[in-house]
């Protein structure tokens, strides 16, 4: 039995990966369905609306489920359309991080040498720079784009790809059917395809997890400070930011939003930590 | 020996390990005494259950590990039933233990001095200075040139044998009554395994200590110990006085032992060495047979019906074995299987 | 030893070279330094003055080498926006961040540390799983909510912490805590499986063997050891918070550099950027120098040999 069926099997057993597998599943399905899931425009302002609480306050009702904002926008449309941003944008900046990052790893730990001092330089250059301010700086100076944001982000967060790809890969090379198949003639590109690439994918997996988490939590913070998401579009980062007056007096506002963010990074964490245990073969402390 | 000269009484020793599905039985129905001014040497190979023994008499086994016996006694004090904080009293002052290896037994971020002191300090109310002094004293004592500066350094700075004479220094801190000594010289090379044996001996002369050494190389037993007990599957095989057990040698797996030994002067250049076939297996569950029934060549159908028990073989020695004892049924040449190609699995000189 | 430092110190001086070149190409490619320092609503003629004026129109290698002469002698530039020298600026403005990130530090180690020795100590059991669930969770809690969770609940409804200043100690308690607990997971698990190793090993089985108290056993032979790790990835969270400060900065209203690279940032001032990303990046690549040191100095196995 191939290892990855062996992982699935371990995977299917594993309690935090049914827990957080299904709240993400709930949530994506949420984020896609959210046209049918709320009549609401998530940035349609009316403004004599404003400031109406959630159901289970005095004043609120099932029209507005969990409230409005204080443009009137209604709370549950917001949180649905903003969950297509997180998610959408936490699955393209990995895309983007994740390419770099194993491009580089696979090439520092399969040639090492001189690839491989340079690439950890770059590493170590990427790690001394404060990754929130450089974000924060190019977004102001350049204007901000969802788009943008994406490059941005995918662009800074590459490092710890590069660092585990590099040791799995390095383990890898030393590895006696690796030079089997060198001797043997096999092309460079045809073993890193054939040999190395599908058997990096356990540790890459639970990196991806956890970079997507990250991502996730970055574009929140900047949207948070302003310098993210920008309306109409909806972050539950720019939620919380545009909320935060109200703390005093209606916390709901912030609640809600930071309970969701809370929700889908626990569930990924959760995820990321099964696949780590089923990926590991045995024996973790 | 009488029970007021003996220090260490042992009645029944077990150590129980669980193990998912069943029982990991590494130590079985164990006795040993050990008197005052006695070595007592524990010989077997690796697996026998002799340094898990060891730890279990000093309570250093993990609280997963079950350890049961009839009797453990230390003077005429029960250790079986003390408490976490006697045990802590006794542990360095009236008992101590000297490891296999030296560089890892020690550690390297303190200093000699500061190891040593702390252990005096722990179980005596000395002043520093004091126990600075009574530490040097020691180092000299077991044979360490300059004592003085290695007080300062780290163990990592010393050789092996001068690391392990500062373990046996360590152990004689508080004048203790017992000392274990777990494989000391395996580690070692064998020039110096000869110097620290000596040192062992001349301190156990001077202070009258009892010995419990520990080994699986019987040349070590021959110039040091009073009596052997012999153990093999985590039970003891054969007790004897050190003479009576070498020169014969009654249990079939002592005897495999004996034989395997090059003797200088008697064994020709070229002679095949016996060896006993096969490798220990792993202790599981209870007893149905003799533990030591799919290695040895005497075996006979009786051997498997029911565990044997250790019985009296006469002259004070004990045997776990249901041959004569008068030599009858023996043959030394059964251990020589010159074409035999099974040189896997042979008994050697492995440490644990 | 001497190759040793001498190695880290030429790497740690090329990677702070080539972060300031990129900290310079950041602020000075990100758009026109020059309209942005102009500001919004100026005509095209005084963008140009600007530029002129304050030298844009040099070749970019050019500018960079005068900015790095003018660094390496303590000049770094002048803020636009504050008409002050930025050195002076920044002076002012870290020991705030300072404290802050020292306070939050040292709020980490406290809660992680004997949480990861009482974890090892009892594998599986209550504490075990307790410590494990917080380490899960807080890495899921974005540390803005979990400042923003603390606000409310010490500043607005208990009302016993102040939410926004830096005169007194009471005013870091909040933001300390905000900022440490996000480092709390990985200063535990990494205490929690060295400690489990250490507890295994054969020094520590002779310190059992001789008697000693517990305490000694556990913290002067065991935690001695797995603590030497522990203090290089808590060198290198000091220098994450450094640079995460600013979010925690903006919420509780802190004077620290992070809210000055806020301000700044929002008002265009681009020497104070380029300078911030500087110290912050110098600041980090120091840490990890010293995390390294400390690493070698505390095994005297590297230490004398």
């Amino acid at each position: 039995m191939s290892p990855g069926r062996v992982a699935l099997r371990r995977a299917i057993r594993h309690g935090g990966f049914w827990i957080g597998g299904t709240i993400i599943f709930v949530i994506v399905l949420m984020a896609i369905f959210a046209p049918l899931l709320t009549p609401y425009d998530p940035s349609v302002q009316s403004l004599s609306e404003g400031f109406v609480p959630p159901v289970w306050a005095e004043a609120g009702s099932w029209e507005h489920p969990l409230g409005t904002d204080n443009l009137g926008r209604d709370y549950f449309a917001r949180l649905l359309y903003g969950a297509r941003i997180s998610l959408g944008l936490g699955l393209l900046t990995v895309i983007i991080s994740g390419t770099i990052g194993t491009a580089m790893g696979i090439t520092a730990g399969y040639w090492g040498g001189w690839p491989d001092m340079i690439i950890n330089f770059f590493i170590t250059v990427r790690l001394t720079l404060p990754v929130v301010l450089v974000a924060l700086v190019v977004v102001a100076l350049i204007g901000s784009s969802l788009w943008l944001l994406i490059l941005v982000i995918g662009l800074l967060l590459w490092d710890r790809f590069a660092i585990v790809v590099r040791s799995a890969t390095q383990q890898l090379a030393q590895r006696e059917y690796i030079t089997s198949a060198r001797a043997i003639g096999s092309s460079t590109p045809r073993i890193l395809f054939r040999e190395i690439l599908p058997n990096i994918t356990g540790p890459l997996v639970v990196v991806t997890s956890i970079e997507i988490a990250h991502a996730i939590l970055l574009e929140a913070a900047l949207s948070f400070l302003g310098l993210g998401v920008q309306p109409p579009d909806v972050s539950w980062g720019l939620m919380v930011a545009e909320a935060k007056a109200q703390l005093l007096f209606r916390p709901w506002m912030i609640a809600i939003p930071g309970a969701a963010l809370v929700l889908l990074i626990f569930a990924i964490n959760l995820v990321g930590d099964a696949l780590r245990d089923v990926t590991t073969p045995e024996g973790k402390a | 020996m009488s029970d007021d000269t003996r220090i260490l009484s042992v009645r029944g020793l077990n150590v129980q390990i669980p193990i998912p599905g069943s029982t990991l039985w590494p130590v079985r129905d164990v006795n040993i005494d050990v008197g005052r001014g006695e070595t007592v040497a524990v010989v077997g190979e690796s697996g026998c259950g002799k340094s898990l023994t060891a730890l279990a008499i000093m309570g250093l086994l993990p609280r997963q590990a079950k350890v049961q016996s009839e009797a453990l006694r230390l003077n005429a004090e029960s250790l079986a039933e003390a408490s976490p904080k006697r045990w802590r009293q006794l542990r360095g002052d009236r008992i101590a233990m000297i490891f296999q290896d030296p560089m890892t037994a020690l550690d390297p971020c303190y200093r000699i001095g500061d190891q040593m002191c702390e252990i005096l300090q722990q179980h005596r109310k000395i002043s520093r200075s004091a126990a600075m002094k009574r530490s040097l004293d020691l180092l000299g004592k077991v044979g360490i040139p300059a004592p003085e500066e290695r007080l300062k350094q780290y163990p990592h700075q010393l050789s092996g044998g001068l690391r392990q004479r500062v373990m046996i220094a360590m152990a004689l801190l508080c004048e203790p009554e017992l000392i274990i000594a777990d494989e000391p010289t395996t580690a070692l090379d064998v020039t110096i395994q000869a110097q620290i044996l000596r040192l062992l001996r001349d301190i156990q002369r001077e202070t009258n200590i009892g010995l419990l050494l520990i080994t699986h190389d019987l040349g070590v037993v021959a110039g040091m110990a009073d009596r052997i007990v012999v153990m093999y599957g985590g039970e003891v095989v054969e007790v004897g006085t050190c003479d009576q057990v070498l020169a014969q040698p009654l249990h079939p797996y002592t005897e495999g032992l004996v034989r395997s030994i090059p003797v200088p002067g008697e064994t020709e250049q070229g002679e095949a060495l016996g060896y006993i076939p096969g490798i220990v297996p792993r202790q599981v569950g209870e007893r149905t047979a003799c533990g030591f029934v799919d290695r040895c060549p005497y075996a006979t159908s009786a051997c498997r019906e029911e565990p044997i028990a250790m019985r009296d073989a006469g002259d004070g020695r004990l045997m776990r074995c249901i041959l004569p004892t008068d030599g009858s049924a023996r043959d030394p040449d059964v251990w020589i299987l010159p074409d035999e190609t099974s040189a896997q699995g042979a008994t050697n000189s492995g440490s644990l | 030893m001497l190759v040793y430092l001498s190695k880290r110190l030429l790497m740690t001086f090329l990677v702070i070279a080539v972060t300031s070149v990129i900290a310079f190409l950041l602020v000075h490619l990100s758009g026109d330094p020059a309209a942005a320092m102009a500001g919004e609503g100026a005509s095209q003629a005084d963008i140009e003055t600007v530029r002129e004026t304050y030298g844009f129109d040099r070749p970019l290698y050019v500018q960079y080498l005068d900015w790095v002469s003018r660094v390496v002698t303590g000049d770094l530039g002048r803020s636009t926006y504050l008409r002050a020298d930025v050195t002076d600026v920044l002076a002012r403005h870290l020991p705030v961040t300072a404290t802050l990130g020292v306070c939050a530090l040292g709020f980490a180690l406290a809660l992680s540390i004997p949480l990861g020795v009482l974890a090892a100590l009892r594998p599986n059991t209550m504490i075990d799983r307790f410590s494990l669930w917080l380490a899960v969770a807080g890495q899921a809690l974005p540390s803005f909510l979990f400042a923003l969770g603390l606000m409310y609940l010490f500043g607005v409804y208990l009302r016993v912490l102040p939410i926004s200043g830096s005169e007194t100690w009471w005013h870091f308690i909040m933001p300390s805590v905000a900022l440490g607990y996000y480092a709390t997971p990985a200063i535990m698990r990494l205490t929690r499986s060295g400690m489990l190793d250490v507890m295994l090993s054969d020094h520590v089985r002779t310190a059992r063997a001789y008697g000693l108290s517990p305490w000694r056993v556990v913290v002067r032979h065991g935690l001695r050891h797995a603590i030497i790790p522990v203090v290089s990835l808590a060198a290198v969270q000091l220098g994450f918070m450094l640079g995460g400060s600013i979010v925690i900065e903006t919420i509780f209203s802190l004077k620290g550099i992070g809210h000055l690279a806020w301000e700044s940032i929002q008002r265009a001032d681009i020497e104070v950027i380029q300078a911030i990303l500087l110290v912050i990046a110098v600041a980090y690549a120091v840490l990890t120098l010293l995390a390294d040191l400390l690493n070698a100095a505390l095994d005297p196995r590297i230490r004398i040999s």
